[in-house]
Formats: C-alpha cells, structure tokens, sequence
C-alpha cells in the first residue's frame, strides 16, 4: 500500500522556541489519524506544516512521493490544491454566500482573471451543487455565510476543501468550536465523505473519546514529541497519562 | 480509552482551588492596611506632568513671542473688525457665472484626485499592510514609505511645488490633491486591513490560491465597508482642500480668494469666504447621505 | 438531487452571476467614463502644454535636487523648533477650546436639549469645513502677523476632531458609575470628576496625540500666512525662487513629520 503522506523528522518552531522536535508518522490511503495531545503541544503547528501554512524548519513530508518542503512557492500553491483543509473557527468568508465560499475552493484551479469576475465555470457550479447536496445544505446555496449556524458553516467548510478534489484532508479540530450533539455529527460526515471520496483524514482533536471513535489510528503528541502511535483500542490509561503528563500537573 | 478524559480534566481543576483560597489571608502579624491619598511615585508623576505641562504652555508662549496683551480685547476687536469691515459680504462679487465656473472647476479637482487617488491607494495599502502584503521584503517598506511621504507633504506645499513646475492652472491642483489623498486613504485603508481576522486568509491560501486571490477573495470582503466610509470621507476633506488650492495658484475658488485678498477688498474676501463654507457644507451634507446610501448597500 | 434539477439550478444561478456582472461592468463604465470627461478638462483643455516640455521639466528637478546647503542653518533648527512648539501649543489650546464644545455638543449631558446639541454639532462641523489656510487669514487679520495667528488658527480647527471624539466618548459613557454616585448623594460635578473623566480621558488622550501630529503638518504651511515656523522659511526661499532651498525646507519637513509620527507611536503606547 502506497503511503500518501510521509511525514519525517519534521521540525518546526522560532529561534527562541522549538515548537516540533522531531515528529515522523506515515498515512496510507484508507487511513484516518487523529492526533491528539495538551495544548500547546504543537497540534495545529504539524497539520499547518504540511500544507506550509507554517513553514517547518527541518524534515520532509512526503505527498505522492514529492517532498513539499523542498518545492518553490508557485509549485507549493499547486500541490495545495490537492489538499483541502478544514477550520477549528471554520473560516468561512463572511460575506460571501454559500455558493461563493464553496467555489473558492476552486481557486487554485481558476485563473486570476477569470475568479476576479467570478468566471467559475459550469462543471464547478454544478459540482458546488453536488456537494452542498451531499452535506445538506442545498436550501442554504444563497446565504449569507455569517446567517448560518456554527454546525452549518463547518458544512459548509468541508463542501469547500471537498470541491478541490483533494488526494489529502487536513482537518485542524474541527469540532472545537461546537457542541457536542453537532460535533457528532460534523465528524460523521467527514468519515463518511472520506470513504466515499477515498481521501485520508489528518485529524487534529482535543476530545479523545471522539478521536477514538472515528479513527483508524491514534498519534499523541506532547511538547512537540510523538508520545503514541497506534490504533485506538490499544489507547489505554498509562499511555493517555503519558501524553497529557503536563495537564494534570 | 473512554472517559480517562474527564478525571485528567477534572484533577487539573481541582489543581487550581489550593492556590486560590491560600492567596487571600494575610499573615497574623502584618501591620493593618493603610490607604494614603498620595501614593508615591504614582503621585509624583501625575503632579510632574501637571506642573510640567503648565511650565510648558508658559515657556511656549514667551518662546513664540506671543503677546498675551493683545489677547484679551481680541473678541472684542474681532467683532469691531468684522462689524466694520466684512459685513455686509459683497455678495455680487460671486454672483456671476465666471465664479459658477470656479466651482465647478473645484468638483471636477476633487473628483479626479479623489478617484485616481484612491486607485492607486488600493494596491499601495495592500502592499503596505505587514499581514498581507505580497513580498515583506521588496514592498512593504517601500508602499509605507510612499504613503508616509504623501501624507507628511501638505497639500499647500504640494500645490505650490508643482504649480511652480507646470504653471498655474487646474493640473498641479488635482495632482496635488491625488497625492494628498493617497496619503489620507492609504493610510487608512492600510490599517483595516491590518485589523482583519487572519482565519479567512488562511483558508483562501489552503485551497492554492495566489496573492491576488488571496487579497480579492479574503481581504475585500472583510474591508469592504470600511473603505466604503473611508473612501466617501476622502473625497469629503478633498473637496474641502480644493476650494483654497486655487489660492495658490492651482484652478478653483480659491483663486478669487487670493485676488480679492490681494487687493485688501475685505467685503469681497468675506463674500468668497461665505461661499466656501456654504458649498463645503452642501458637500458634506451630500457626502453623508452618501454614506447611508452605500453602507445600506455595501453592509 | 437528480441530474435534471440540478442542471436547472446550475442554469438559473449562472444567469443571475451574469446579470450582477453586467450591473457591475456598467457601474466601472459609468465611474470611468466621468474621470476621462474629468482628465479631458483638466490636463488636456486647461494646462498650457506648450510651455511644458520633458526638457523644462528635467530641468526643473535637476534645480530642486542641487540641495542648497546653506539653508541648513541655525535658521532652520529654530524654524523647525518653533513648528513644533506652535503645533503643540496650538493643540494643548485646541483641547481646552473644545471642552465646553463637547459638552454641548453630547447627547447625553447637553444643557439645554436639542438646541444647544444643535450649536454644538454646528460649531464641530464649522471648525472642521473651513481649512486651515482659510482660519490662517482671519486670524492674522485679527491679530496680526505672528505665531499667535497660526496657534489659533490651528487651535480652533482642532477642535472639530478633538470635540468629536470627546462627545462621542461621553455618549459612549458606561452609566452605571454615574448611577452610583448619584445614588450616594454626589453633585452633578463631582459625577463629571469621578464617574465621567476616567471614563474618557484615555480615549481622548490618544486621539489628541494623533491631532498633535495632524498639527505639526498643519504648522508646516501657516508660516505661508506669516505665522512662522517652517512655513515662513519656506515662504521666504520661494519668494527668492531659490530651488535647491526648497528642497532643503521640505526635507525638513519630511523630517519633521518623522519624528512626530515615531513620537506619538511611541507616546499612544504609553497610554494604551
């Protein structure tokens, strides 16, 4: 089985702080990681240092076989169209509707000009369509994106990293930001989109117990170190205590 | 595995209580809290600013060799002045249609600056804002820099210089007027959108977009009402600043200001005065209506 | 959602982005074709083209740019000195003129209802539409010529910001502090010292300082109607067409506006 990320060594930090010492794990096509660990421990640093939303420091990650960190500028904003990524805060842009939002997805697909005037083309509407079908929002197409609820945005944000056409998702704590009923769901969708779509899942999470439910595989992390790395049943009290050492005191 | 969550969370809670409850009694034999009305330094440094600012204001008007004597008649001697002198304003001095011409001449200064001033603004403020900006290292100073020079520069100097370079007339009045308003707007513009939510950038830079889709699809949106108002308030005080331009030379009304002030003609001088201020004040009142047109549309 | 549904909803929401498309190019249109007529008048009809040439102009420039050395003098350190003093100055009396019109002029403790908010208001509106320039000659012409003219002149068109946004600060006052000490029996001017003043004066300390620096470019010109300063300076090398002085006078200037905006960064952060 091909690996579809390979994350090696990465590290990632400033001068006067080492955010990410060392961090390896590989991702297979049908896999779906979750990475739990405190805050702090560099969480959001690892998923945002794949796609160069952060610029690491030292390693390599692997998409397809390319290492991402060695590639120029204009060649990363290709390879990141084969990403999609989904917000803790869902970054929706305010004031655009639905149907915009999603269509920015298409942006790194669309030439400056023709997005400047919103030239998408038909396959891209019909296809933003679809998508806002699959998630249930096909009513919502021409709101506003700021008259929507917390569990509709993130929806709205996974039609948006859907319509890339994504070989990865990255998903930065997708649920933080709502309760726990809408969380369930929010995460139901994703895995089941991901199967659908056969995309693996990089998944940010601060509750273990909704990690351990949709995962395949379990990374902790503490203080920028890999503590765990195994699948989730395997997840018990020493090792939880291992990565969240620094909590409970 | 589940519910090894809760305890972790709850244990780090329980943490916290101890250290609470132990800050807040004192020692047994401290002496009683006392409160005193004049806490050093706090107090010292109030008063020496006090004394300090007062010292000043003293020093400044003997540096300035104001003569403070002539102070307090001035009321009295400026409505003598006005009574004798300005009033009644000759107001057929700019009744005629060569004036009605001047100010038109001052609409179409403003109009031009204000455009092209804000269109060049906009791709200097987005240069010039460190959150966005294309290249931190080859623009951003630069596009501060431009902005800080055209705000620094008054618009007078500004008009004077290049009505010295390309003579007088309407031209070296827009042109300054465009610099002014450069200045005035790509400052403000720059900051709003330093004041965006960087979440929405992030997002458009996910999906692969590049620095201009970024700028039109994450950055436009958050501003848009706000450079709605900045932009209506920019042409506001341009206008404002193209009615005396002409006194140095530049096309407009202010032009007539300068010759009538020239020939110590004060009825005239107070007639063009009164039409500033009315045909400013019609701006304004246009500008805000503007205002509550657009931000309806706009919000 | 079957095919034929969403063929229909594709078709329906292309035709109406092409609609917002047309509104908009039509808008652009409109916008441009009003700055040609604008360009036409003013650069093509009314500039005399003969007497400007890419000769006369490079001439010029090289003119400004043979710095005239002499100019840096004792004269201009005092000049600069004086422009920063009048600015200050000019502020500090600003903001005690605007006290009493900010007290008018807020909603909320205004003396006598609508009418006197009304003067208020009016007076705001009048310090801000007429320029500097123009406050400039009615001053010297009241008072003479001197720094005395430019520093009301200043003071008074400062008050249009300054009292703005102490009115607007007191509207926006909290009132619950005011509640309580009218509770325990305080006068109407002890509520304005303990419950009202702390309230605002961070808010109007830090537009203050950015008036300052309004002012001090605000005092490079009022030398131009005989108040001193750089403004004077200025005047005085233009009156000898001395080119390379000019340019030595606005470099100050430029200078000048430097160290006010460094000064009240620095000074804004003290505060907040």
């Amino acid at each position: 089985m091909k690996a579809v990320l390979e994350v090696k060594d990465l590290r990632a930090g400033y001068a006067e702080r080492e955010i990410l010492k060392g961090v390896s794990f590989t991702l297979g096509p049908d896999d779906f990681f979750a990475i739990i660990g405190p805050s702090g421990a560099g969480k959001s640093t690892l998923i945002r240092c794949v796609n160069r939303l952060v610029e690491p420091k030292g390693g390599q990650v692997l998409f397809n076989g390319v290492d991402l960190l060695k590639l120029s500028y204009p060649e990363m904003r290709m390879q990141r169209r084969n990403i999609g990524m989904i917000f803790q805060e869902f970054n929706l842009i305010e004031r655009l509707s639905v149907m915009d939002n999603v269509l920015t997805g298409r942006l790194g697909y669309t030439g400056t000009l023709r997005s400047i005037l919103r030239m998408y083309t038909k396959d891209d509407i019909a296809q933003a369509l679809r998508l806002l079908d699959r998630v249930g929002l096909a009513e919502h197409v021409d709101k506003r994106a700021d008259r929507l609820s917390g569990g509709q945005r993130q929806r709205v944000g996974i039609a948006r990293a859907l319509i890339q056409n994504p070989k990865l998702l990255l998903v930065d704590e997708p649920t933080s930001s709502l309760d726990p009923k809408i969380s369930r769901e929010v995460m139901t969708l994703i895995r089941e989109i991901a199967r659908e779509f056969h995309i693996p899942v990089l998944c940010n999470i601060h509750d273990v117990d909704l990690a351990c439910d949709f995962c395949t595989r379990v990374i902790g992390l503490q203080d920028g170190v890999k503590k765990f790395d195994g699948r989730p049943d395997e997840l018990d009290k020493a090792a939880l205590q291992d990565i969240y050492a620094m909590e409970v005191l | 595995m589940r519910g090894l969550a809760a305890p972790v969370e709850a244990a780090a809670v329980a943490a916290d209580e101890p250290a609470v409850v132990a800050a807040t009694p004192r020692a047994a034999n401290s002496s009683p809290a006392t409160w005193s009305r004049f806490r050093y330094p706090q107090s010292l440094y109030k008063y020496a600013a006090l004394i300090g600012s007062l010292a000043f204001l003293a020093w400044s008007i003997e540096y300035l060799d104001i003569d403070l004597e002539r102070l307090p008649g001035i009321l009295g001697r400026m409505g003598e002045m006005l009574a004798r002198r300005y009033v009644p304003p000759n107001v057929g001095h700019v009744l005629n249609a060569e004036y009605w011409h001047t100010v038109v001449e001052t609409l179409q200064m403003s109009y031009f600056a204000t455009v092209i001033g804000l269109a060049t603004a906009v791709p200097l403020a987005w240069f010039a804002a460190w959150n966005v900006t294309p290249s931190r290292r080859f623009l951003h100073k630069p596009a501060r820099l431009v902005i800080m020079a055209c705000r620094s520069v008054h618009e007078m100097i500004w008009t004077i210089l290049l009505v010295m370079v390309l003579g007088y007339g309407m031209l070296p009045g827009a042109l300054a007027l465009t610099l002014y308003c450069i200045g005035f707007a790509g400052k403000l513009f720059s900051e709003s959108i330093e004041a965006i939510r960087p979440g929405q950038v992030e997002a458009i830079r996910a999906a692969g977009a590049n620095q201009l889709q970024v700028f039109v699809f994450a950055v436009l949106p958050q501003v848009r009402v706000a450079w709605t108002g900045i932009s209506i308030y920019s042409w506001d005080v341009c206008f404002r600043a193209a009615t005396v331009v002409g006194f140095f030379g530049a096309g407009g009304m202010g032009w007539y200001l300068r010759e009538s002030v020239q020939r110590v003609a004060s009825k005239d001088v107070a007639a063009i005065l009164l039409s500033i201020i009315v045909v400013v004040i019609l701006s304004e009142l246009f500008s805000a209506w503007l205002r509550k047109r657009i931000g309806q549309a706009v919000a | 959602m079957n095919a034929a549904t969403l063929a229909l909803r594709v078709e329906g929401i292309e035709a109406s982005r092409q609609k917002t498309r047309r509104l908009k190019f039509l808008t652009w249109a409109v916008v441009l074709v009003a700055v040609a007529w604008s360009i036409q008048v003013i650069v093509v009809r009314d500039t005399d083209w003969s007497r400007i040439s890419l000769a006369s102009l490079l001439d010029i420039a090289k003119r400004f740019v043979e710095l005239d050395a002499s100019v840096v003098s004792e004269d201009l350190w005092k000049a600069s000195l004086e422009t920063v003093v009048m600015a200050t100055l000019a502020t500090v009396v600003g903001l005690l003129m605007s006290i009493p019109v900010a007290w008018l002029g807020a909603a909320n403790i205004t003396p006598f209802g609508k009418s006197s908010y009304a003067v208020g208001r009016f007076l705001m509106t009048m310090s801000r539409s007429v320029h500097e320039i123009v406050w400039g000659l009615i001053f010297v012409s009241a008072v003479g010529l001197g720094a005395l003219a430019g520093v009301l002149a200043m003071a008074v068109r400062s008050i249009g910001f300054i009292s703005k946004t102490i009115a607007e600060a007191i509207e926006d006052v909290d009132p619950k502090p005011l509640e309580a000490i009218r509770a325990a029996g305080g006068t109407k001017f002890q509520i304005l010292w303990f419950a009202i003043l702390p309230q605002i004066i961070p808010v109007f300390v830090g537009n203050m300082i950015f008036e300052w620096d309004i002012n001090i470019r605000r005092s490079t010109i009022m030398g131009l109607v005989g108040a001193g300063g750089l403004g004077l300076l200025l005047f005085r090398q233009m009156a000898m067409s001395n080119y390379g002085g000019i340019a030595v006078v606005i470099l100050a200037v430029l200078a000048l506006i430097i160290f006010g905006e460094v000064a009240s960064h620095y000074a804004r952060r003290a505060v907040i």
